[in-house]
Order: structure tokens, then C-alpha cells, then sequence
């Protein structure tokens, strides 16, 4: 009996251990849940989309941007800038700084930190993630901000940003998170990247980082000095990581965490059963296709030459492709309808620019089969296979592990194809091995998705010159479409750009580079007493020291 | 004795170190030959291609894999593995901080699987046969075949899930620095339950099959019949005869075990959110951080080495003519 009881002891002093830990109540607290873990606070190496949202909230930028649902586009408001002034000719800005924003440490922010901030950005020995991106400013052979022609410090609140001549700037690339100057001027810049400051850092922003436990949890706490400060919102947000993703399912049920993202659609029966968990959608920021490689991968491999693919190198195959493609019963059967049928890499989120007169390619295997007749696609030796000048109509379909819709999309793709007499192999690649192959562009046809940048970005995707367009994995090249996005980099009118932008889909629509699969949704769980979240396109975190809970 | 000692010793030594260098020299080529590059990552619609061409640089993957083994070597002869691409800080600071929290976990599981593997053997052998022997043996042999992942998500389903017991995942509370002492220790344990039991299982059935099955066959040995016959205590026989010989084997497989739990518990600590060396190794291999995988797998082999090697000196201990072999 004394033998059993001791076996039972562990158990009793666990549970009454665990019990000394009096629990708190944190009425305005609010926990995210999260994969993985970010790397840095310092908004100068924030890389991934987690570290941008993260340090978005330590660290402020002269200017906030704000989606418009009506427009569909990005609005600026005043942030630590209280206004701006453009020259007439674009050539210069004039920010007038807000005068009661102060560090973190009780140091003034000025216009010393704006342009010290702008320095590091571009300065080549730091490895930002602006590096190369200040063309419009006067810089050196290196891309390195000439810090005496670009800029004019008027006083400590007010600042004028040059431009060099014919430059086009935008605000969007002129505003980036203000670092503290006397805490990283201290550092030579080559070791800013391994600075103890960037893991306790001295911010500006409506939090304040409170505690980090490496891969366990990220707390921030408000900035009652901010002026973003409101005692009536949260007051704490914790990013709790949790790397399994049925774990974090559980733990949003059970009230644990607050909020969720990427939820997979066949958990979403089970969450709207719940009474304290809402569910919203982040739409239009992802899409999925199957790219068919334009040129001959081979033939590039031997000394970068371009020769049309011999499979997907006529647009009218690639068109055929997609009408043989049953896209919408995925987009049922899978996604239960969270998302839409895709036709170009323009999101419908962008409503001025979206061109809604683009007709899908609809399912049509009778349509497909006839294009592909018509280009010379014929079954001629009768073993299930078309074929073409003796080059038989197959080829391997590779697609990355551990997406488990890309494994159910590619089935229903083998099966749609070889109704047309097409043979695929589906092939499952490790990310980094898939990688390789992307930008090796040694790949023939393949699926993955594109997280989709806003404001539009175009040309890093679909321009000629493959140099200056790194994930143009396709070699899609048009020179027509070259210049309607060299043109759209300049600074225009909204109808200008709306039509601009209304002739580069019709010419990807024509020219079908790949078969855009379908935009997917996002889908947020979400606690119910969370009130005023804006959870949009910029993601379903930002601005949220603007959150309160309903107690 | 003494001088044979420390020489086969410094021997051992030796030769581990050899083993250690030839892993990391062999994983330094592999993982560079190996399909993924740590600067894709800078290659992006966001970024300017030139960034990618600077950090490759600055990584000095520009140079030859010669070139780069040849400066590794050196900097491993300072003591410097390096700085993590992710992470930006040294490896072994990085290193260290999962490494404390594996040690703790995996330590505290070690223990326990020894002493209910140990309990639960010396109670089968005793009571051979009966019924109490025969379900254990059935279900350890059920527990070693259930995988820690369907185990894990089972303790979390009846646990957390509908029991709302413990809590599904994490080391310590979100209130963990407001609690006391006490409460501290207790929200550890609290968290760590679930884990420890997941992670244990397996091992407490294997050291459960080798004891239960040594036991046996020392007890079958004619001397145990000597020693009853001269009318010695049965609890004397076991624990100053039995036990000794029969735990020989034992200690070779809970060296191994030690190692293998000290270099992480990926699946567990993947399940249950825990931030320890499982999930730092296979993050750096994803991310192809170089450094770090190196960092990661000299710590791992250093670990099964000086765990073997315990294990090896309390061999030793029990059987001294075991030096020679051992120590060779």
C-alpha cells in the first residue's frame, strides 16, 4: 500500500506544484500563435513576413500605410511625420517630424535618426534587406545614399529628401522603419547584423519588447509613451510559437491562443462550431499555378541560350494546358471555395487595376484537345500519348513536399491531362532541392504559389531581361509587357497606370506564361471578444495596438 | 592499473576526437554538396538581386569547398565555429541555449526510464509468469511499436483536449516569471509531463525487455542455483548477484539512449513546442544554415561520445577486466 502511494506521489506534487503558480487574469492580453520563431528585432534584417510584422510594431516609419477595400490600394497617413511636401517636380520631399516621439530609452526622436536610418539601409557593408532599392537618391558606385546631396536637415523635425535628377520617386520607397542612431552608431556597421541591440532593442514604436524566450515566446508590451497609446486597447501581445499546426488548432479552441493564421479548410467545420473563435479570410495575396517553362531548360543549362521549350514553348499549348485543367474542382472540392479561379498575377484585391473583362480559360478538354490538334499534337503511334515530330507529349510535374493541396492538385492534374493524351510524371521535391531547381530554371513544368508583394511589383516576375528579374522562373519574355512595366515605374496618373496595368493583363492572358491556378485565402481564426482588428491584405496583425477586447 | 588506465584512456580520447573530426569534415562536404543555398532566401521579389551576390560574399560561399574546408578547419582549431546565418551570433552561444533546455528534459526522461524500467522488470522476473508479467510484457512491447508522434497527440487529445489537465504545448506558462519558486518548479513539471511521458515510453520499454530478458537468463545461471542451495537470501542473490551481471548490457544500450535523447527529441519537442536541440538541428538543415548544422552536429556526436564513454567506465566498474576492451 505504502509502495503504491509513492508511485502516486510524483503526480499529487505536480499537480500541487503547478497550483503555486497563482494564474493571473490579463483581461487585455491578447496571445498569437505562430510557427516559428522570428530571428531579429532589428527591422534592417527583417526578412521574413513574421520579423516585418513583428518589428512593425517596435519600430515606426515617418508615414503609415493603410489599405483602402473601396480603392483597393494603399493610402499614407501621418505617422511619425506629421505632414510631407513634395516639390513640384518630384526632385525633393520635406518631412515635418512629430515633436513628442521619444525612444524607448527617453531619447527625442529627430531627423538624425531618419537619416541615419536611410544610411544603414543602403549601406553595402550591412546586408539589409533594402540594399540595392534607393536608386532614386543620389548614391555612390555601390548603391550607398550619398548622405550630403540626399539630404537637408532643416532642423531636428524637419527634413529634405533630394532626389537625383529624372528620378521617380514614391513614398512607399522612401519610408522605412527609424532606427536609433545612438544606440547603432556605436557599432562599426559590418557588425549591426550581430549587434546585441538587435535582440534588446531600443524602439519608437506602441510597443516594447518585454521578454524573449527563444522559440517559446515573444512578448511585447505597450508603449505608454507612445502617442499611439490608448488605455482602452491591449495592453500585452505575446507571439507564442507553436510549430505544430494541430497544436496550434487545439490551443485556439481551448481559448489558449487568441488568433491563428493559415488555417486548413477541412478544420473549418469544426471552428465554426465554436462559440469564441470567429473566422475571417485575408484574400487575394496568394495565388497558385503550374509553370510551364517557356524556354528549353537544357539548351539554357549549356551557356544561358533561349530556345522556346519544346513542350510549353507556344502559347497556344500553354493556353490548351489550361483549358485541360479542371482548376475550379480543386478550388471546390479541396478548398472548399476559399478562393477564387485565377487568370493573371493582378489580385482582384487591386480593384482600380484589376481588369475584369479577362474571360477565364475554362475546363474544356474538348477545347484543349482541338488547340493542341491544330498545333500539330497528335497520338500518331496510338500508345495514349500525343506526340510531335517524334517527341512524345510527357514530362515530369514537380511539385513541393509537405503541401498536401499540391498533392491533391497535381493527382487531379495527371488525371485531367492524360484525358487529353497528355503523360505526366508527378515528382516530390524537398524545398531547398526545389529552390536549386527554380533558379537554375532546369525544371520543365512545376507547382508552387506566389505570395504576391503590395503595392504591385511586376517586374522582379515577369520581365525579358532574366538579370534583372530573379523569379522569372519561367523565362517569360514579352517586349511589349517590358514596356508597359518600365512605364509603370514611373510616377503617373491612376488612369494612366489603370490602363497600363488593363493592357499587361490582357498580354499575360494572351500569352498564358503559366496556368494561374487559383487565388487562396488566407483564413484567420480569430477570439471572438477581440474587437476593431482590421485583418486585411497587410496582414492580420497590423495596427493592432488599435485592438481592444470586449470584457 | 592506474597507468594502463590512463593510458587507454588518453587513447580513447584520442580516437574520439578523431571520430568527431571525420563527422564534422564529412558533414561540411556533404551538406555543401547537397541540393538548397542558404542565401535564396535574399533572393526575392522584395529584394535587389545585387544583395544575394553580397551575402554569398560575405559567406564566403563564393569560394572553393577546398577553400572553405581549409578555413573552417582553422577557425575550429580557435574554437570558432562560426556565426549562424539566421540567428546572426556565435553557433555556440545559439548551441547553448537549446542545449540547456535538452539537457534538463532529456536527463529527467533518462531517469525515469530507468527506474520504472528497473521496477517494473525486477517486479516481472519475481512474479515470472503470473499475470502482472505478462501484461507488461505485452505492453511494452505495444508502447515500443506506438510512434512518439500518435503517442504524443493521443496524451494531447485525452490530457489537454477533453481532461484539460495539462497544458498541450510550451516549457513554461505566459505568467512563469510572476510565480514563486514552488509554482516555478511546479508549471515546469506541469508542462513537462506530457512530454516526458511521450518521450520515456519507448525507453522504458526497451530497457524493460533487455532487463526482464537478463534477468532471466542470469538467474538460469548455475551459480544462482549454488547460491540458493547454500541458502542465501533471494533479495541478497538479486541485488548483489543478479542485478550486477545482468545490467552489464544494459548500461551499452542507456549510453546510446543518453546520446541519442541529449541530441534532441525532435518529434516531442515538434508536438509539444519545445525549444530544444531536435528542432534547432532540423531548422538549420531546412534553412541549409551551415554553421549551425555543423554547431548542432558536433554538439550531438560530442554528446554520444562522453555518453558511451560513461557508460564504458561503468562497465568498468563492474567487471575490471573489461578495461582493455573497452578502452580499445
Amino acid at each position: 500500500m505504502i509502495r503504491k502511494s509513492l508511485f502516486l506521489l510524483p503526480i499529487l506534487l505536480i499537480i500541487f506544484l503547478s497550483s503555486c503558480g497563482t494564474k493571473t487574469e490579463h483581461p487585455n492580453r491578447v496571445v498569437i500563435g505562430i510557427p516559428a520563431d522570428v530571428n531579429t528585432f532589428n527591422p534592417l534584417f527583417a526578412f521574413s513576413v513574421d520579423e516585418g510584422q513583428v518589428t512593425e510594431l517596435l519600430y515606426l516609419s515617418l508615414a503609415d500605410f493603410r489599405w483602402n477595400e473601396n480603392l483597393g490600394e494603399l493610402e499614407a497617413h501621418p505617422m511619425l511625420a506629421n505632414s510631407w511636401e513634395w516639390a513640384e517636380d518630384s526632385s525633393s520631399i520635406t518631412f515635418y517630424l512629430r515633436d513628442d516621439v521619444m525612444w524607448s530609452d527617453s531619447i527625442p526622436l529627430t531627423t538624425e535618426d531618419v537619416v541615419f536610418s536611410l544610411d544603414v539601409y543602403s549601406d553595402p557593408v550591412v546586408n539589409s534587406r533594402l540594399y540595392g532599392f534607393f536608386e532614386d537618391f543620389y548614391t555612390d558606385e555601390e548603391n550607398h545614399i550619398d548622405v550630403k546631396k540626399s539630404f537637408l536637415v532643416k532642423s531636428d523635425y524637419e527634413l529634405q529628401i533630394n532626389f537625383k535628377p529624372g528620378a521617380t520617386p514614391k513614398l512607399i520607397d522612401v519610408v522605412h522603419p527609424v532606427i536609433p542612431k545612438h544606440i547603432f552608431d556605436k557599432y562599426d556597421r559590418k557588425d549591426i547584423e550581430t549587434a546585441e541591440a538587435n535582440f534588446n532593442p531600443v524602439t519608437n514604436g506602441p510597443f516594447v519588447l518585454k521578454k524573449w524566450d527563444r522559440n517559446q515566446t515573444i512578448t511585447l508590451g505597450i508603449n505608454e509613451n507612445s502617442f499611439l497609446y490608448n488605455p482602452e486597447n491591449i495592453n500585452e501581445l505575446i507571439f507564442k510559437i507553436i510549430p505544430d499546426y494541430k497544436s496550434r488548432l487545439t490551443q485556439l479552441t481551448k481559448g489558449e491562443i487568441d488568433l491563428m493564421e493559415l488555417i486548413s479548410t477541412e478544420d473549418i467545420e469544426e471552428l465554426k462550431n465554436l462559440d469564441k473563435v470567429t473566422l475571417r479570410t485575408i484574400e487575394g495575396r496568394e495565388y497558385d499555378y503550374v509553370a510551364w517553362n517557356n524556354i528549353d531548360p537544357n539548351v539554357y543549362k549549356d551557356g544561358g541560350g533561349i530556345t522556346p521549350n519544346k513542350l510549353f514553348g507556344k502559347k497556344e499549348v500553354r493556353i490548351a494546358l489550361t483549358h485541360a485543367i479542371n482548376r475550379k474542382e480543386i478550388l471546390e472540392e479541396y478548398l472548399y471555395n476559399y478562393g477564387e479561379l485565377a487568370a493573371t498575377p493582378i489580385s482582384p484585391i487591386f480593384k482600380t487595376y484589376i481588369n475584369s473583362d479577362i474571360e477565364q480559360y475554362n475546363y474544356d478538354p474538348e477545347k484543349a484537345r482541338e488547340i493542341l490538334t491544330k498545333e500539330g499534337w497528335r497520338d500518331t503511334n496510338n500508345n495514349g500519348v500525343i506526340d510531335k515530330n517524334g517527341v512524345e507529349f510527357e514530362f515530369t510535374l514537380n511539385i513541393p513536399g509537405g503541401s498536401p493541396l499540391r498533392t491533391y492538385a497535381s493527382a487531379i492534374i495527371k488525371n485531367n491531362l492524360k484525358a487529353v493524351g497528355i503523360n505526366i510524371n508527378v515528382e516530390t521535391l524537398e524545398m531547398g532541392s526545389l529552390m536549386d531547381k527554380l533558379y537554375s530554371k532546369s525544371m520543365d513544368a512545376w507547382m508552387a504559389a506566389w505570395y504576391i508583394p503590395i503595392p504591385i511589383e511586376l517586374k522582379a516576375f515577369w520581365y525579358s531581361d532574366l538579370q534583372t528579374s530573379p523569379v522569372n522562373f519561367v523565362s517569360y519574355q514579352n517586349k511589349k509587357a517590358d514596356k508597359i512595366m518600365d512605364e509603370l515605374t514611373k510616377n503617373s496618373t491612376i488612369d494612366k497606370k489603370k490602363k497600363l496595368y488593363f493592357e499587361f493583363q490582357e498580354i499575360i492572358h494572351e500569352d498564358e506564361p503559366m496556368t494561374f491556378m487559383y487565388w487562396t485565402s488566407n483564413i484567420v481564426g480569430i477570439n471572438e471578444s477581440l474587437r476593431n482588428t482590421g485583418i486585411g491584405p497587410l496582414g492580420a496583425i497590423t495596427h493592432c495596438w488599435e485592438w481592444s477586447v470586449k470584457n | 592499473m592506474n597507468k594502463e588506465f590512463l593510458k587507454a584512456l588518453l587513447k580513447r580520447i584520442i580516437s574520439s576526437l578523431i571520430t568527431l573530426f571525420l563527422l564534422i569534415s564529412f558533414l561540411f562536404v556533404l551538406i555543401r554538396l547537397s541540393p538548397g543555398d542558404p542565401t535564396h532566401k535574399f533572393l526575392s521579389a522584395k529584394f535587389s538581386p545585387e544583395l544575394k551576390i553580397k551575402v554569398t560574399a560575405d559567406f564566403k560561399l563564393d569560394q572553393p569547398i577546398y577553400e572553405q574546408y581549409i578555413n573552417f578547419v582553422a577557425n575550429i582549431f580557435k574554437g570558432d565555429l562560426g556565426i549562424s546565418y539566421n540567428y546572426r551570433m556565435p553557433v555556440l552561444s545559439v548551441v547553448w541555449q537549446f542545449l540547456s533546455f535538452t539537457l534538463l528534459f532529456a536527463s529527467i526522461s533518462f531517469v525515469i526510464q530507468i527506474i520504472i524500467s528497473f521496477y517494473l522488470s525486477i517486479k516481472s522476473i519475481r512474479k515470472k509468469g503470473n499475470t502482472f508479467d505478462k501484461v507488461v510484457s505485452k505492453l511494452s512491447l505495444i508502447v515500443y511499436a506506438t510512434p512518439a508522434f500518435v503517442l504524443g497527440v493521443f496524451l494531447i487529445y485525452l490530457f489537454s483536449v477533453q481532461l484539460n489537465l495539462f497544458p498541450s504545448s510550451g516549457s513554461k506558462s505566459l505568467d512563469f516569471d510572476s510565480f514563486s519558486i514552488a509554482g516555478k518548479i511546479g508549471d515546469y513539471f506541469w508542462h513537462l509531463t506530457l512530454p516526458i511521458i511521450t518521450l520515456s515510453s519507448a525507453g522504458i520499454a526497451i530497457f524493460y525487455k533487455y532487463l526482464r530478458d537478463n534477468l532471466e537468463e542470469t538467474y538460469q545461471q548455475p551459480f544462482i542455483l549454488n547460491l540458493r542451495a547454500s541458502g542465501y537470501d533471494e533479495k541478497v542473490i538479486l541485488i548483489k548477484h543478479v542485478l550486477p551481471n545482468a545490467i552489464r548490457p544494459l548500461i551499452s544500450v542507456a549510453g546510446i539512449e543518453l546520446g541519442i535523447l541529449l541530441g534532441g527529441a525532435l518529434i516531442t519537442e515538434i508536438i509539444f513546442g519545445l525549444p530544444g536541440m531536435g528542432r534547432l538541428m532540423m531548422s538549420s538543415i531546412f534553412e541549409r544554415d551551415y554553421p549551425l548544422v555543423i554547431g548542432c552536429a558536433l554538439t550531438a556526436g560530442l554528446i554520444i561520445i562522453i555518453s558511451n564513454f560513461i557508460a564504458d567506465l561503468l562497465k568498468m566498474k563492474l567487471d575490471k577486466r573489461m578495461i582493455k576492451g573497452l578502452m580499445n
